[in-house]
């Protein structure tokens, strides 16, 4: 990309109301503004605008007034209502509730350490008395949405402890009337017809794993008896689809989801990786790099790689991903999904890990096993190597503590861009976050440098993509685009008052 | 720090770095005009996992900066590694310190609107635990008080209730006294 020549602009305060600004082409420069308004402009535009020259009755004059750009008509009750819009999570408390029910699995992972005990590991269970105590903290949220996710480890192992909490959490929720949801990530082995029967009874959202293709998949989870991890998740996904439509859901918004861990070997993989998630009817794949927490400085090395690299792997899949959508295939990448929605809705899909400020103890919790308490599940995992930088409290500690704790103030200060040095002046402030667990765990600070930080350059690489795409606009990607950044509620995983302690009795399932 | 042994990085600039190899240490000598004291503590704290850091004031107008490596360091190069990254943390950090002070409205209103949003209005227990005395407001020493009140003259009431409280073989000091503060007043 020819780089634009700033001194040969020469810009000068003019017309202009506050703006940021990046080039994502050789004619194309992006400009945001306070409230996340943006405008795709050529360089000759972008010269007239940074010099404050444009001419008052140009069609240039009429995009920029209408996206509101400009100072002498700079409406400040739109921008106002704009920022609150995409701001209305900040007060809202934590509604996600990461409960990690046991730390034993059944699978062993190339990039999972940590945080996974072996199948004889029975203290590492979360005790029934514990599990009460964290529904009780949960339930205390000021949020009026509380999801609760079973973790691990591997949740199935102790699934008499994921009943307690359903039923408890349905009974107690009675009286408080929250919207209670409940989401298992699982790898789906110990998965029977019984469990799975009171799962869909007791509306249980499921999600799994899946790394690739077969071989990669087996290559990265190993499953000691039939060492076919991928054959075990993909024969389920296909029962628990079945099994949504036989209770009457509309498949298109009811299917397992999976997630995927990117490595050094899945990079080359990148219409495989595709292929394997539409072939097993998943209709969004989340391309998350593999992060830091959890494995060893050995496994590093080989499971990791520069983020470029990454980037050209997302471009691929992506690309890949809207030329299927083109021929009638409905899937999406999360990632884009998350970055589209904030760019052309204006709206928060409130993804903890990427807003401003993050979500750490103001939008999520997370319980270990042993009634630890954390901000967050970065947070949890580091514990496991020995450093409690995110431990809030327990089960037992009050829950204003819990949320009023400093650490949670420290972590809220900084993932707000508007303390961060780049991200105060970065064109994609508006829709962008960082994750402070991240940031201490990979620099050693809350605060972290973006200049030669791992998730900066993948948020920033990811913007730049479906900028360019934007800046192309070809109207079938937009209308690709207008379709991943439509959220359709799934409203059957919402808890009724009541319902789960009927259905528990009513199907008497017998799992474990 | 011995200077005998000082090697030179080619580039880093020498009047700012020194380095005793055999110490693997490093020492970095910071002007304090350019990087202010909270940003050399932020930069330095980021490194007290990997190394001990030592600051100090060779002279006026400069910190000094001393990184010793915990593990150990056989290359020359790990520790230019270390000046770098330090560097960098100190430019980050001085850059933060100014972003924050000129935002900092902004960063407050949000902060306090997301605790005070998560935390909820207090409930009666919370407010239970919560130290409604006024023992805080008491003032032995009398530091609240103004100086006429303190020190200032005593009115003829005040000091017959003075009187009164005296015991008896006091009470002729206390009259002295008195008599004394007048005559200054």
């Amino acid at each position: 990309m020819k780089l634009i020549n700033l001194a040969e602009i020469k810009p000068r305060p003019g017309t202009q109301a506050f703006f940021r600004w990046r080039q994502i082409g050789d004619n194309a420069v992006l400009i945001t503004n306070l409230e996340g308004n943006w405008l795709i402009l050529d360089t000759a535009e972008f010269t007239q605008f940074a010099r404050g020259e444009v001419e008052a009755d140009s069609e240039l004059h009429g995009r920029l007034l209408d996206k509101n750009f400009l100072r002498s008509n700079y409406d400040i009750q739109a921008a106002a209502e704009r920022v609150k819009a995409r701001k209305y999570f900040v007060h809202g408390g934590p509604l996600l509730h990461v409960m990690v029910v046991t730390l034993r699995c059944n699978e062993t992972c190339v990039y999972c350490h940590a945080s996974r005990a072996n199948m004889d590991a029975v203290e590492t269970d979360m005790s029934i008395e514990t599990a009460r105590k964290a529904v009780d903290l949960a339930l205390s949220s000021t949020n009026g949405f509380i999801t609760i996710e079973f973790q691990g480890g591997e949740p199935l192992v102790n699934f008499p402890v994921v009943k307690e909490i359903i039923e408890y959490a349905t009974e107690r929720n009675k009286e408080i009337q929250k919207r209670l949801e409940f989401t298992m990530v699982s790898n789906f082995a110990l998965l029977t017809e019984d469990k799975l029967q009171y799962l869909l009874a007791n509306k249980v959202q499921l999600c799994t794993s899946i790394d690739g293709p077969e071989e990669l998949h087996n290559a990265q989870r190993k499953l000691p008896q039939t060492h076919n991890a991928f054959q075990a998740a993909a024969k389920w996904i296909k029962r628990v689809n079945e099994a949504y439509v036989e209770i009457g859901l509309d498949p298109t918004l009811y299917h397992v989801e999976a997630l995927l861990t990117t490595t050094k070997a899945t990079l080359d993989k990148w219409k495989e990786v595709v292929d394997t998630y539409v072939g097993l009817g998943c209709k969004t794949i989340f391309l998350r790099p593999v992060d830091p927490f959890g494995f060893a400085e050995r496994a590093r090395l080989r499971l990791e790689y520069p983020r470029g690299k990454y980037l050209e792997f997302y471009r691929n899949a992506v690309n890949y991903m809207i030329e299927l959508n083109k021929q009638g295939v409905e899937i999406l990448e999360r990632y884009a999904a998350i970055f589209l929605t904030k760019i052309l809705r204006g709206e928060d899909p409130n993804f903890l890990d990427n807003r401003n400020p993050a979500g750490a103890g103001i939008g999520q919790l997370a319980y270990s096993y042993d009634g630890n308490v954390y901000s967050c599940d970065e947070g949890r995992m580091l514990a496991a190597t020995q450093d409690d930088a995110f431990l809030l409290g327990d089960v037992d500690t009050p829950y204003r503590k819990i949320v009023g704790h400093e650490t949670i103030r420290a972590m809220t200060i900084a993932t707000n861009l508007d303390q961060q040095p780049d991200c105060v002046n970065c064109a994609y402030n508006p829709y962008c976050g960082t994750n402070a667990a991240y940031n201490y765990k990979a620099q050693g600070s809350v605060f972290g440098r973006m200049r030669d930080n791992n998730v900066c350059a993948v948020h920033k690489g990811i913007q730049d993509f479906l900028f360019e795409k934007l800046a192309e606009n070809d109207p079938e990607v937009m209308e690709i685009f207008e379709r991943w950044t439509t959220i359709r509620p799934r409203e059957h995983f919402v808890q009724e008052p009541g319902a789960a302690a009927e259905l528990a009795e009513g199907e008497t399932p017998s799992a474990d | 720090m011995s200077t005998d042994n000082q090697t030179s990085f080619t580039d880093i600039p020498e009047a700012v770095v020194s380095v005793a190899a055999t110490d693997r240490s490093v020492s970095m000598v910071v002007d304090s005009e350019l990087y202010p004291l909270q940003a050399v503590y932020g930069a330095s704290y980021i490194f007290i996992d990997r190394c001990y850091v030592f600051i100090d004031r060779p002279e006026p107008g400069k910190y000094r900066v001393t990184l010793t490596a915990k593990e150990s360091v056989e290359e020359a190069e790990a520790l230019r590694q270390l000046v770098g990254e330090y560097a960098n943390e100190l430019l980050s950090c001085a850059w933060r310190h100014q972003v924050t002070q000129d935002n900092r409205v902004a960063i407050e209103t949000v902060t306090v609107q997301a605790i005070a949003g998560a935390m909820g209005e207090p409930s009666l227990d919370d407010l239970a635990d919560f130290d409604f005395t006024d023992e805080a407001l008491d003032d032995p020493l009398g530091i609240a008080q103004s100086w006429e009140d303190k020190h200032g003259r005593k009115s003829p009431a005040e000091k017959e209730q003075a009187k009164a409280k005296v015991p008896e073989g006091e009470a002729a000091e206390a009259t002295e006294a008195a008599s004394t503060e007048e005559a200054s007043a």
